[in-house]
Order: structure tokens, then sequence, then C-alpha cells
């Protein structure tokens, strides 16, 4: 009975830990504009973060080195210089993006301006890397997460016409209204809110601190292969809530208020709260693995101390720069930027920094003397090079699709 | 039984994590400083083997396309490594070396000042 | 000297041809196998942590250096594909090899002079050298 409890844990962290504040937006606004007509990028990205957590899950612990290290030996300390600025860049953006829908979900529930709660937000994160046991802020953000299954639920309440979100997914059917190229943009964008780099850094990270044993590393891959699809359906209800009650009025989604709309109109104040709360947990957990994860990347490549288990007096630098990396969010956010626009950003700018790690760990997945038998088979290495094509292309698409539909508008 | 591994600088050893005696990181190879039989100057066409490996604060300058003069460097002496494989492990523990002094620094004047600095997170209560 | 003097050095034959960079330096490490452990009882335990499954428990003595790996080409040898017949992932491996097509491996002993003084470092080889192969 433990065992399963224990699995059944594993399995909904995962769930609720794969969305955040970057697939809620994004999958927001493509419901609002293209309907259900990319639920396909959904379905290519999970299939991705399966096999990029995956690889790099089984790589940290058959090696004992996690992704920034690996990056630092292949690329030579110059070129692996270079990715971990771009990487840390990034992983500082995406940061900035959760700490801000930390506040905006905040300033729903509240009437307190969104201004008020950023330093809030900023200084919990920090006062949980600091302090709490991190098992246990894991579990308790990741099963809060999973209330975020309120978009399902108001999904069924409102009734949808099921075919026609079907006609818009398959085969992909974007309204005539809409220009290719800003199709593509958002497909770029939802691919890297699936993907998110960070998740990878964090994931493989654990492996080397915990010292995976094989049981651990099949668990987690059990958790990983059912929580990450299951994930990949709440982003697609979000989506598919936006498209039911937006796309039809025409709604162009830019707040959290508009998010949320479709949920307030199918369950009421009740469900609208436990969405609320559920959109509170899961961008707070991802502040905590994204600020790690800045952490991680310097650190790794720099070759310090560190460590989510470790006592921060052992790894002084490593906590310092998790210390900055809030700061810099804060401050980011403090100059009354608008987070939503700061979180469509950060999951275009995900899916370019993308390839800076996924060659590297698709490269040492090979790496015999690394791996051991531990290798990767016919089957992964054959979907691990589709998706090597993919993620670059999705990495050179990226910044020119941007500049030439603005951003997507 | 004694046998010969055959290991390229670049491929196997530059850039790879040390990790002291007890597997707490130590830094990244840096280079590896060469000499002759009995310590002497390294010389072509004569034996030449690793004396020692070189760790520290040359990646700023490498970076930049600087030289960093060999005697600032700290030396770990090839002597002290226990085993090479994903790492290069040591048979010392990192106290014995010249610790980093940003870290001393920052754990003594930081992040040992701030309360909860020096308490362990995997500690109950 | 360093190993670090030594990479991207230019190397020239007896007479002053350049034959291309040194891209890697190989090194023969002295290994002895531990005192007897289980073997494979022990590496199969799996209450241990996976990356003792694959450790190399050798215990490292010296490290002889053997020669340099030499490329026509420039640029350094990225991930020294040239040097082992790993295939995946494709095409990643089968482009480097063909990028650095004819790297070849000279004897520390057939080194007549290195010049650390001149910038670049000029490696200049012994006359009747030999071109050994890369392959580790």
């Amino acid at each position: 009975m433990k065992k399963v409890m224990g699995a059944a844990l594993g399995i909904l962290t995962a769930i609720g830990g794969f969305v955040d504040i970057g697939d809620l937006v994004t999958n927001a606004v493509v419901g609002s504009r293209f309907g259900l007509s990319l639920a396909w990028v959904v379905a290519v990205g999970v299939v991705g973060i399966c096999l990029f957590a995956s690889m790099a899950g089984r790589v940290a612990a058959v090696s004992g080195r996690a992704t920034f290290e690996i990056v630092r030996e292949r690329l030579g300390p110059r070129v692996a210089g270079a990715n971990v600025v771009a990487s840390f860049a990034i992983t500082l953006l995406t940061l900035t993006a959760e700490i801000g829908g930390i506040a905006l979900a905040l300033h729903l529930a509240s009437s307190v301006e969104p201004r008020l709660w950023i330093p809030v937000a900023g200084l919990a994160v920090w006062l949980v890397l600091w302090r709490v046991k991190f098992e246990v802020m894991e579990n308790v953000a990741g099963l809060m997460g999973l209330l975020l299954v309120g978009f399902a639920v108001a999904l069924f309440l409102l009734g949808p016409d099921w075919g026609e979100l079907l006609r818009q997914a398959v085969p992909p059917s974007p309204p005539g209204t809409e220009h290719a190229a800003t199709y593509w943009y958002y497909a770029v964008a939802l691919f890297g809110a699936a993907m998110t780099p960070y998740e990878v850094f964090f994931f493989s990270s654990g492996a080397v601190e915990e010292r995976w044993t094989a049981k651990d590393l099949a668990t987690n891959r059990i958790n990983v292969l059912i929580g990450f699809p299951l994930g990949g359906l709440l982003s697609l209800s979000i989506a598919a809530c936006a498209a039911v009650v937006l796309l039809p009025a025409g709604i162009e989604v830019s707040a959290l208020s508009q998010i949320v709309l479709p949920v307030a109109q199918a369950g009421g104040p009740l469900l609208l709260a436990v969405v609320i709360v559920g959109i509170v947990a899961a961008t707070f957990g991802a502040a905590l693995e994204t600020a790690l994860s800045s952490g991680y990347s310097v650190a790794q490549y720099l070759g310090w101390s560190w460590g989510k288990f470790r006592r921060p007096a052992h790894a002084a630098r490593f906590h310092v720069t998790m210390i900055l990396a809030v700061l810099l969010g804060v401050g980011i956010l403090m100059t009354s930027v608008d987070p939503v626009m700061v979180t469509e950003m950060s999951v275009v700018f995900s899916a370019v920094a993308l390839p800076l790690t996924y060659v590297p760990i698709l490269v040492v997945a090979n790496d015999p003397q690394y791996m051991g038998r531990y290798v990767n088979g016919r089957f992964v290495n054959a979907l691990g090079t589709v998706y090597l094509v993919i993620v670059v292309a999705a990495a050179l698409a990226a910044v020119p699709l941007m500049i030439a539909t603005g951003a997507g508008s | 039984m004694t046998r010969e591994r055959i290991v390229d600088a670049r491929l196997h050893l530059l850039s790879r994590q040390v990790l002291d005696a007890d597997g707490e990181p130590v830094r990244a190879v840096d280079d590896l400083e060469l000499t002759g039989p009995d310590g002497q100057e390294a010389r072509p066409g004569e034996a030449v083997r690793v004396g020692a490996i070189l760790v520290g604060p040359s990646l700023f300058t490498r970076l930049f396309g600087g030289a960093v003069l060999a005697s600032r460097l700290p030396r770990i002496a090839w002597s002290d490594v226990a085993h090479v494989g994903t790492a290069i492990e040591l048979s010392v523990r990192s106290d014995e070396l010249d610790a980093d002094w940003v870290e001393l620094w920052l754990r003594d004047h930081l992040v040992g000042r701030i309360p909860g600095g020096r308490h362990d997170p995997e500690a109950d209560g | 000297m360093n190993v670090g003097d030594l990479l991207d050095a230019h190397v020239e034959e007896p007479e002053g041809a350049r034959v291309g960079v040194v891209v890697d330096v190989r090194f023969a490490l002295a290994v002895t196998e531990p005192e007897g452990e289980g073997g494979e009882e022990d590496r199969e335990n799996p209450d241990a942590p996976l990356s003792e499954h694959t450790a190399t428990r050798d215990e490292v003595g010296a490290a002889r250096l053997v020669g340099l790996l030499v490329s026509p080409r420039s640029a350094g040898s990225f991930l020294g594909y040239e040097r082992t017949d790993v295939r995946s992932p494709w095409p990643v491996p089968q482009l480097v090899r063909r990028r650095h097509r004819g790297t070849f491996l000279v004897d520390w002993a057939d080194v007549a002079e290195v010049r650390t003084g001149s910038e670049p470092v000029v490696v200049r080889l012994a006359a009747g050298y030999e071109r050994r192969s890369p392959a580790l």
C-alpha cells in the first residue's frame, strides 16, 4: 500500500509540476485565437519532454554528472561559457515570469495590486529555498497544483461541442483570420512552453544529488511517462476552455483574469477559488525549480559545490547565485513590465535555448565510456534524432518568426 | 595487476570535474602540468608525464584570450589522483588543498550570518 | 610546459612544411585493478547508486605522455569521433569524422622541438616520423 501511495505521489507531483505560468498563458492565448488547431504541438512537446527528461535522468544517474558539468566537458570552456550565459539568462527570464505569475494569481484572489505581491512572492520563494525541506515543498506544490484540474472540470461543465473541438484539432485547421506565420510562431511558443529546459536541469541535478539507484531511475521514468502526458492533457483543457469561451467572443488573452474567465463562467466563485489556489501552487513550485536551476547551471559549470540538500553554508556561492537571481527577477518585475508579456517571451526563448542542453545530453547518452551498457538503445536514438531536427528547427525559426509577426500580434 | 589505459587530454581530462576524497566538488581541470623524469622540465623526445592538475581562476582569463602565470594557479599533484572516470577523484580531502577564498568569504560574511545558513535542510525541524 | 601550451599548436614537418594542428594530447594511465571485490555481485547491488555500476574503480598511477594527435583541420576536434567508432546520434559522428579525416597520432619520441616562445606555439617533428592510427 505504501509503495502504491509513493508511486501515486510521484505521478501526481509530476502532473501538477508540469503546468507552469508558461503553459497556462500560452495555452490560453492559443485557445483564444486558434482554438484547438495547435493541439498537435502540445502532443509533440509532451513526447519531447518525456524523451529529454528521461534521457537526462539516465545520464545523470549513471554517470553521476549533472547537465552543466557535461556541457562544460563536451563543449570546452569558451563555447560552454556562452552556453551557460544564454541558459542562465533564459532561466532567469522564466523565473521572472513565474514570480510574476504568483503575484498575478494572488492579485486575483485578493484585491491587492500585483506590484505589492511581487516582493512578497520573491521573499517566499527564497525562504523556501533557504529553509524548507525540499521534498515537502515539492510534494505540497505538486499536489496543490493538481487543483488546476478545475480547468478540465470547467470544460465539462461548459458542455462544449466536442465534435467542433475535435474538428479544430485533427486535422489542424487554424481559423482563416490568422496569418500562417502567426500560427507557426505560436507553435514554437507552445513547444517551448511544453519542453521547458529548466525542468531537465532540475531533474538531472536531483538524480545526481540523490544518487539514484536503478529503482529510483525506473520510478522516475514512470512518473515522467505517466505524469507529463497527463499534464499535457491539463494544458489542453486550458486551451479548450479558452477555445470554447474566449474564441467565439473574440476575447484575446492578455491578462490572468481572462484566462480564468471560462472557469468562473462554468463553476462560479467556488471553482474559480480552487483554480486560483492551483495557479498559485503550480507557479510557486515552478519558481522554486527555476531558481534552483539558475543556481545549478552556474555552479555546475564553474565546478562549485551545489545542492538543495546541502547546508547553505556548504554551498555558499550556489545560494548567493540563487538569491541574486530572485532579486533580479523581482527587480525586473518592479519596473511594471507586464508579467504576461514576460511569460510569452520566456517560452519563445526557451525554444531557442533547447538545443544548448539537448545536444550535449544526446551526445553523452551515446558515449559508451560514460554510460557503459546504459547507452541509448536504437529506438530512443531514432526518436532522439527526430527530436534533434525538431528542436534545432524550432530554435532557428523562433526569433525570425518573432520579428516577422511582431511577437504574435 | 597493472595495465595501461589510453586517455586523451581534451576528451577525458580537461574541463572534467575534480572531486575530493569525500566526493565534494573541488573545481574543474583547467590544464595539466607536464614534467620530465625526476620532476625536471618536460622535453621533447624524452619521457614526459603529468606532474599536476592545474585548477583555478584561469577560466575567465582563458575566456578572454589571455594567459595566466603558471605560478598563480592552484596545483594538485598528480600523485593525489585516485580514480579517473567521468570525474577525477582525488585521494585527499579538499581542506588540505587551497580552498577557494570566495566560497569561504561568502560563508563567513554572508551566508553564515543569515539565520538558518548553517542549518541542515535535511534534518527534522 | 603544460598541455594547454601544446593544444592548438601548429605542427611542422622537419623541413618546415605545415602538417596540421595539435587537437589533443594522448596519455597512458597506469591503472591497477582493485583487490578482490566480489566483482559482478557487487556491481549489480540494487541498493547502490547507479553511478557505481559503471564507475571505474581502478587506482590510477602515473600518466605517461604517449604522443600528440594532429589534424589537418585547424578547428579543434569536437568530441573525438574520428578516434572512436561510435555511430550515434546520427549525423553528428559522421559529419565530425568527415571533417577530421586525416587525423593521425605522432609519438612523443618523434617530436624534435616545441617552440613555446612563438605565438602560436610550433611543434616541429623529427625526421622519419611515423603517422599512427588515432584510434583509442
